[in-house]
């Protein structure tokens, strides 16, 4: 008889290695049991105990349970649930969340307040407890922001069978923090433009990933989506068409909606490089614009940089990303800094006179510190491609943040420097490699970065590698990133989804995952993306998402 | 002065989109006068009542003309079109295109115009899908001739892609519908190779039958005429056969992931009216393992572990092709589902035959031992009776490439040989005298390069790296080392989706553009009509412009390049 219980408890062990509880990402102490548990029809989400309920809490609160009625998401086994149904059936009823404030706020802020918080601020953690005999869950944080993350989690914990969400592992206890602050994810909106539902639809999939900041691309050389108030110009004579444009009215609802979902919004005007499209309306302030061949003017077409040795120049780039920065409530604004061409000044008679003796360096050199200066007037905090720093030794303020995108292998030189510094290298975690060449009459091009970065290959990323623990504090955290040349919203969903979901769990559950042991796992939140809209792709045949492991090489 | 912005816009005009028709038709003349749509305009079928016009032409018909006015194509230049409607001051207006069918229906009672459908279902070598369009600049009638409805479907098809949208004036949803190059002269546009194909696995992964209909409507948009249709493998069996329930009862992922018999007559039929026939594949002895939850007593190793000795892919399994109840309930399926499909051609499949799965099944070596024959005798005979019986309901066998090169089996004369391991064997292929598609994975397979789907393969690749580009693609020679007279045999060739990393969710942004490609150099040939070689550099702006008006009809073709390259041609080559 024991001997029979111990078998059924290993039974349970290997159903919860499988799609039993599906939580992405994987809280850091997660303990579950062997008991059904079934959500009762009249279910809710209780507040009485916080000091206050924020409205956008308040709507998150909604959505969660929004969720646990229209997800309808079977389990991720042959009979998709079926032989659970008596279990089921003879359920106890889960029939309220409490949710708690440990904290000793007298009012509870808001998500939108916390979301956008200095990053190394924030507080994500929670602890969930889900008994097994019917009696109240409570989830426990001291931030909105953690009771959020935690309500998350709560949306993830359950299947439906016949009209009712149920779980087979309760009781579930779960204490969970993230281990690094910046969970990110990059979007290009310039290459190919993305009309604002499709951005909204990627924050609520970041959100479900307790993914916390959209690094917005928003512009570069090809167009100028963004309506930026006192330059309206750029946008009318820059943006694709009058449509394909953010207005401050756009900005604000995107923003807000971020917010509302734990998610910061750091927009990006990438200068002095990728700016050959501001020539449409400024010609005066660009050089080397649309030289022909491309090649060697830049690393992709159209050639065109800022005049960065120009005074007016300068001027007119402080004032146009302050202004830009004013439309976005975050702490940091990047100013880009990548790919500058030399080549592209050299052959510029008017930056060469402008120069007068300064090497290009010092120039740009003078160039950000006036930028930045502008830009932390306006109580911003600059980010910057790794360039600014490795290649072109730029005094940057020590609060400065460095993305690392060009090797993993420059972390380290970031880090030496003193720097803050986020994972974006092209070899782990760039979304748009190994889909072809899409530079034009080049039939056997591959794209400059192949191969594809599969999910796998961004999982078993460490962000430590080489850090020495001094260094290991300067690890803010990383992201995904999808470059735009390739990609629009008729294929948004699947280029980033599922495999964006890899970094936000390696940021947040940490390295050295086991790509085995998180297959299942998903698979199962990519079966949830699709049940709530966002076009994830499936990463293998349904047989093997409803039998874990025997698809495995070894299997 | 004011010839100035004139001058330069109907220079950019012919400098910046040629003509943009995918694919390009055999020969093409062209002018450089604007042409508006009337709002009054109409398509009538000469000499024959609408009425009497068959069914399925009407339905083209009638697309056509919602088309006109729903694609809303702005042309791929810098400002949409805008300067086109300014350049021309006084343009005709078309308002009629005729439809002539020849030779005419005579004036006689019962005097009848053959169907799309009849034409399409005759044998892949026998259909006329030739045509010829003229469009004249002043606004006298358009004309299509052809010798079959089929032939006046293709010819529609180029005509919808000579339209363009522009908004009038900044008033948000008034515009006019207008071309650019009239007049347009298409004498006798027929495809090189009668087999564009493209194939699509709903096994791996299922797709509802609307996923399967946009994509007809896809193909039917590049004049692809085989629908290849990998339906069942050894995951999932979703296609219901009434003699057989218990196969989709407990071989489909779920009761809703089905194909019905009406849900295949309804994609035939779909098909057909739209120019493409269907080609459906049973794949066998190999890829079956799913008919073991219904008939374990056919299956050879069944799950064996580890897969990869027993099956390219999991699960293993396979038809005991060496039993004669095997054969028997294998004749039975495969003529219970070729006999409800009216088309020409049907696929037995054939390949990633595994040796090792039936040398450790007892029940095979018995059969085999008692009958004294080896593994392949059996198995030649096994592919007798089955081809036999598909035969005996009036089509053409399809195979996989190792039928032909790998196995000692008898073939029939008119057996049509798909090439897929490499390109390099579609000469083999023709040494033998079987009839070619291509299908090679190194140029046409749209899954590779997506990183490996096998689980704990920490980031390895695709086994068929890298991407195969539509640039990749579009530099395939369907007669590279065939002699003159092998050349004959090619019948053409398709793009493949395999689905284990595809679903609803990506299944128009893998495909398309990128199988437009296959659909050109089959119906173009080699040369475009200017006589000079097919190019990536020449083809990019037209793909382009296929790509934005799949879009706007609801396929989600993918983005090839920035928009502004997009807009810009030649600008961003290398």
């Amino acid at each position: 008889m024991m001997l029979l219980r111990v078998s059924q408890v290993l039974l349970g062990l290997s159903a919860l290695s499988s799609s039993a509880l599906a939580l992405w990402p994987q809280p850091r102490e997660l303990s579950t049991g062997t008991t059904p548990l079934k959500l009762s029809n009249d279910f809710s989400v209780s507040t009485k105990g916080l000091p206050s309920t924020p409205n956008d809490l308040q709507d998150a609160i909604r959505r969660t349970q929004g969720f646990l009625k229209t997800d309808k998401l079977q389990a991720l086994v042959p009979d998709r649930g079926a032989s659970s149904k008596s279990a089921v059936g003879s359920a106890r009823a889960l029939r309220s969340l409490r949710l708690a404030y440990t904290g000793t706020a007298r009012r509870l802020t808001s998500l939108a307040e916390e979301a956008i918080a200095d990053v190394e601020s924030r507080v994500e953690g929670y602890t969930l407890t889900v008994p097994s005999d019917g009696g109240e869950a409570v989830l426990q944080a001291n931030s909105t922001l953690g009771l959020f993350r935690g309500l998350t989690t709560f949306g993830q914990i359950w299947y439906e069978l016949e009209g009712t969400a149920y779980t087979l592992v309760a009781p579930i206890q779960i204490k969970d923090e993230p281990l690094y602050k910046y969970r990110g994810f990059m979007l290009d909106t310039a290459r190919n433009y993305f009309p604002v539902d499709d951005i909204k639809r990627t924050l609520d999939a970041m959100s479900w990933v307790k993914i916390n900041t959209l690094h917005w691309h928003v512009v570069d050389s090809q167009s100028f989506p963004l309506v930026v108030p006192g330059f309206q110009t750029l946008s009318e004579k820059g943006a694709y068409n009058a449509k394909a444009v953010y207005t401050p009215q756009n900005v604000k609802e995107i923003t807000d909606y971020a917010a509302a979902r734990g998610i910061d919004v750091i927009a990006e005007i990438d200068t002095p490089g990728h700016t050959a499209i501001l020539a449409h309306s400024f010609p005066e302030h660009i050089a080397c614009f649309e030289a022909s061949p491309w090649t060697k003017y830049a690393n992709e077409p159209p050639a065109g940089q800022l005049r960065l040795a120009s005074p007016a120049t300068v001027n007119f780039t402080s004032s146009l990303l302050t202004a830009a920065a004013k439309l976005f409530p975050s702490k940091f604004f990047s100013t880009g800094g990548d790919e500058i061409n030399a080549n592209c000044y050299k052959e510029d008679a008017e930056t060469q006179k402008d120069l007068a003796g300064r090497t290009v360096d010092e120039a740009l050199d003078g160039f950000t510190q006036a930028v930045h200066g502008a830009l932390k007037g306006v109580g911003k905090t600059a980010v910057v491609w790794e360039e600014m720093l490795l290649d072109h030794k730029v005094k940057l303020a020590n609060d400065t943040v460095v993305l690392v995108w060009i090797s993993s292998a420059n972390v380290q030189a970031v880090a030496q420097a003193g720097y803050r510094l986020v994972h974006a290298s092209n070899d782990f975690f760039y979304l748009d490699c190994g889909a072809g060449a899409w530079v034009g009459n080049f039939p056997d091009g591959n794209s400059w970065c192949d191969p594809f970065k599969t999910w796998q290959k961004s999982y078993s990323f460490n962000p430590i590698a080489n850090l020495t623990k001094e260094q290991e504090k300067f690890v803010l955290g990383g992201q995904h990133l999808l470059w735009t040349e390739q990609a629009g919203p008729t294929n948004l969903d699947e280029k980033i989804w599922p495999r964006a979901a890899s970094g936000a769990e390696l940021f947040w559950t940490g390295p050295g995952g086991d790509v085995r042991a998180a297959l299942p796992r998903l698979h199962d939140l990519q079966y949830r993306f699709v049940k709530r809209g966002v076009k994830a792709t499936p990463l293998q045949p349904e047989w093997c998402a409803l039998r874990p492991g025997k698809c495995d090489l070894d299997a | 002065m004011k010839l100035l912005p004139l001058f330069i816009s109907s220079l950019s005009v012919s400098l910046r989109s040629a003509n943009a028709l995918w694919p390009v038709p055999r020969n093409l003349e062209k002018g450089t006068s604007h042409l508006l749509l009337s709002p009054s305009f109409d398509i009538q079928v000469e000499g024959v009542a609408f009425s009497d016009v068959p069914g399925d032409l009407q339905g083209a018909i009638g697309r056509t003309k919602t088309r006109l006015w729903e694609d809303r194509l702005g042309r791929l230049v810098p400002g949409r079109g805008q300067s086109d409607l300014q350049a021309s001051a006084a343009p005709g207006s078309l308002s009629l295109l005729t439809l002539s069918i020849k030779p005419p229906p005579g004036e006689g009672k019962g005097a009848k115009v053959p169907s799309i459908t009849s034409e399409v279902l005759k044998d892949v070598s026998a259909r006329d899908e030739s045509y010829s369009l003229h469009v004249p600049a002043d606004g006298a009638p358009a004309r299509i001739s052809a010798n079959s409805s089929l032939g006046l479907l293709r010819g529609l098809g180029t005509f919808e892609q000579l339209w363009y949208w522009a908004e009038k004036g900044g008033e948000a949803g008034t515009g006019v519908v207008y071309m650019h190059e009239a007049p347009v002269v298409v004498k006798d546009d027929r495809p090189a190779y009668p087999y564009r194909g493209f194939m699509l696995d709903t096994a791996r992964n299922f797709f509802p039958v609307p996923d399967i209909k946009r994509t007809l409507d896809a193909m039917s948009m590049v004049k692809m005429s085989q629908f290849h249709w990998h339906v069942v493998d050894s995951q999932s069996f979703p296609l219901e056969v009434p003699e057989f329930p218990e196969l989709a009862q407990k071989g489909a992922y779920s009761e809703k992931e089905k194909y019905s018999t009406q849900d295949v007559q309804d994609i035939v039929k779909y098909a057909a009216e739209r120019g493409i026939d269907v080609l459906m594949e049973i794949d066998i002895p190999g890829h079956t393992a799913i008919l073991a939850e219904s008939h374990p007593e056919h299956i050879a190793c069944l799950h064996a572990s580890p897969w990869s000795q027993y099956a390219n892919e999991p699960p293993a399994g396979q038809l005991r092709l060496a039993s004669a109840a095997t054969a028997d309930f294998t004749v039975a399926l495969i003529s219970a589902i070729a006999s409800r499909l009216p088309g020409t051609l049907f696929s037995t499949g054939g390949d990633e035959i595994n040796q090792n799965c039936y040398r450790e099944d007892a029940q095979t070596q018995k059969d085999l031992k008692e009958s004294g024959k080896t593994l392949e005798q059996a198995l030649d005979g096994f592919t007798g009776r089955v081809h036999e019986a598909v035969r005996g309901r009036g089509k053409r066998v399809v195979v996989w490439e190792e039928m032909a090169l790998e196995h000692q089996v008898g073939l029939a004369n008119d057996t049509v040989v798909m090439v897929w391991i490499s390109s390099k064997n579609a000469a083999k292929v023709a040494k033998k005298g079987f009839h070619v598609v291509h299908a090679p994975s190194d140029y046409f397979y749209l899954d590779c390069g997506a990183g490996e789907w096998i689980g704990n393969s920490a980031g390895t690749n695709s086994w068929c790296d890298p991407f195969k580009s539509w640039q990749k693609a579009y530099t395939f020679d369907p007669l590279a080392s065939l002699t003159k007279d092998q050349a004959s045999l090619v019948l053409g060739g398709q793009q493949l989706l395999w689905a284990e990393q595809s679903s609803p969710e990506n299944l128009d942004s893998i495909v398309w553009p990128r199988a437009a490609v296959s659909a050109e150099i089959f119906w173009t040939g080699p040369r475009l009509p200017s006589g000079a070689s097919r190019s990536v550099g020449e083809a990019l702006p037209r793909l382009h412009d296929i790509r934005f008006r799949m879009v706007q009809r609801g396929v989600k073709a993918i983005a090839l390049q920035p928009l502004w390259c997009a807009l810009r041609p030649g600008q961003c080559d290398s």
